[in-house]
């Protein structure tokens, strides 16, 4: 259990900032134009070396929140910063790493071919990234299947290869978008631990999970998310007093701002 | 700094186009369409056989055309599917969240697929070359050029297939379209040739829209001249102009891709 590195840090830069952001979907279709909310209002930043869980029902904008942060989607209103560079910006993404709710790969691509294919996009000399290459799937227990294809792997597979590439780089801050949602414990455990070891070394951690014990045992902050807006963030202190805790406020807090 | 910039961008521009490559000769149905080629390159014997004395002006026709028609059909097909692909399937997450500009994700892509459709080329010209080989064939300077215009107009036909994927929603629609600007841009003089003959009116704007809009390929169209002895104008001019026409259309089809891919949510 992680104590309260963040504020520790005397950084003045945010690991990650949102400035009342708004994100509106419009969609056009045979003429009629509709709109849906994705985001409405979010200020949050996420302070160096915290590991800050992002909570919500399915809908409730963890998701968008995360690829306005990687610069896949633009904010109708407001603006978002990683560590001080505008998100989607070359420097900005050159610091985070992702990790997405479902991994997609190429299926005839190996865990080494594909790691190599990123390390390349990331723009890592060719020495560098063998090297990390290694580690990243030492890292996260694939090492032993490095030349299978990713046709073969199942979805923990998957997962650990999503992860190897989200680290490759060792990028300052990582978003990880429901990381340990179809895996077994053991791999569970294994992410858990991870998780915390990268974070002793300084990486911020930006979760977004439906499972709330995972954010309880990990992160330093946690934000409710209903219906695209930020209703609450709680401190760690908050839910450390009894196990169990988080999940009552969380509860609370859906019904308070009457999720539908 | 902007040197650094542009290193990356060509680098990662690379990295994608040997990402692109790699994928298509690794895809089983693009190795099946190269092995089927061959395989028809050969059964074209049988139509030489029919032409009695003409039987290898038969065989470099007949096989010319048909490397340059699956040869558009590969990079129709791979520039159609290709980036949707990506979108359906969310492998362009993990590229995007990386620092890839998105000039050098469409550029790589286009590299790519021109490398793989061009080496499917060259496996189905030395299938070609054989035949005509045993056959007899002398070899001549023209059939260079004939490939030189197949070159050309695969380049055209990849970053048209780029642009409609990103105008359309489907790898059909796309590649309906681009087969229809293939085929209306061999037909760019007769058009030229019916404007000041046909009546006014929305057929004559259409007509014209079309001769400015559509590729001239008759202009890349160097297989036609196979026998035709002055095959190059003096100086080779024509295939200086070809070159530079296919330059300018594809940077043109190419520039409007990415205002399109620019500002793209993903």
């Amino acid at each position: 259990m992680p104590g309260d590195p963040a504020r520790e840090y005397a950084a003045k830069e945010h690991a990650l900032s949102f400035r009342d952001v708004t994100k509106t979907y419009v969609r056009s279709h045979l003429g009629r134009t509709s709109r849906f909310r994705g985001i409405e209002h979010l200020d949050l930043d996420l302070r160096p070396g915290e590991i800050f869980g992002l909570l919500g029902l399915n809908g409730s904008g963890k998701t968008t929140t995360i690829k306005l942060a990687l610069g896949l989607l633009a904010p109708t209103s407001g603006s978002v910063s990683i560590f001080g560079h505008p998100a989607g910006s070359r420097s900005a993404l050159a610091l985070m790493g992702y990790l997405p709710e479902l991994p997609y790969f190429y299926p005839y691509l190996t865990p080494r071919e594909i790691l190599t294919f990123y390390g390349r996009l990331s723009g890592m000399p060719h020495k560098e990234l063998e090297a990390k290459t290694s580690r990243s799937l030492e890292k996260t227990g694939i090492e032993r299947h490095t030349d299978r294809r990713m046709s073969d792997f199942s979805k923990g597979m998957l997962q650990r290869v999503g992860m190897a590439q989200a680290l490759l780089h060792e990028p300052r801050l990582l978003l990880l978008d429901e990381p340990v949602s179809g895996l077994d414990p053991l791999a569970v455990a294994e992410f858990r631990a991870l998780f915390s070891r990268l974070n002793q070394e300084g990486t911020s951690l930006l979760l977004s999970s439906h499972s709330i014990s995972e954010v309880e045992r990990l992160c330093h902050r946690a934000g409710i998310l209903v219906e695209g807006r930020l209703v609450k963030i709680f401190e760690q202190k908050d839910w450390s007093k009894e196990p169990g805790l988080l999940e009552t406020l969380f509860v609370d807090m859906i019904r308070q701002n009457g999720a539908e | 700094m902007p040197a650094y910039f542009l290193g990356h961008e060509l680098s990662t521009a690379f990295a994608l186009a040997r990402h692109t490559f790699q994928e298509h000769l690794r895809n089983r149905s693009f190795s099946v369409a190269v092995l089927f080629s061959g395989v028809l390159l050969y059964m074209s014997v049988l139509m030489g056989v029919l032409a009695v004395d003409q039987e290898v002006r038969v065989l470099l026709d007949f096989g010319l055309s048909f490397i340059e028609l699956m040869a558009f059909a590969m990079a129709a097909f791979g520039a159609a599917s290709g980036v949707l692909r990506e979108m359906e399937t969310k492998t362009i997450y993990l590229i995007l969240s990386r620092p890839v500009p998105r000039a050098a994700f469409l550029s790589g892509r286009c590299l790519g697929l021109i490398g793989s459709t061009g080496a499917a080329v060259l496996a189905m010209v030395l299938v070609h070359l054989s035949l005509l080989w045993l056959k007899g064939w002398p070899g001549q300077w023209s059939y260079a050029a004939a490939l030189y215009g197949i070159g050309l107009k695969l380049i055209i036909a990849v970053v048209v297939g780029i642009l409609f994927s990103l105008l359309s929603t489907s790898t059909l629609s796309a590649l309906t379209m681009t087969t229809i600007v293939w085929t209306l841009g061999h037909f760019i003089p007769e058009i030229e040739f019916l404007l000041p003959r046909g009546a006014g009116g929305p057929a004559a704007v259409f007509l014209q829209a079309g001769a400015y809009l559509l590729p001239n390929l008759q202009l890349l169209n160097f297989r036609d001249r196979l026998d035709a002895p002055p095959l190059a104008m003096p100086g080779g001019e024509l295939f200086w102009i070809a070159a530079g026409y296919t330059l300018f259309y594809s940077t043109a089809c190419f520039g409007l891709a990415y205002a399109l891919f620019r500002k793209r949510e993903f």
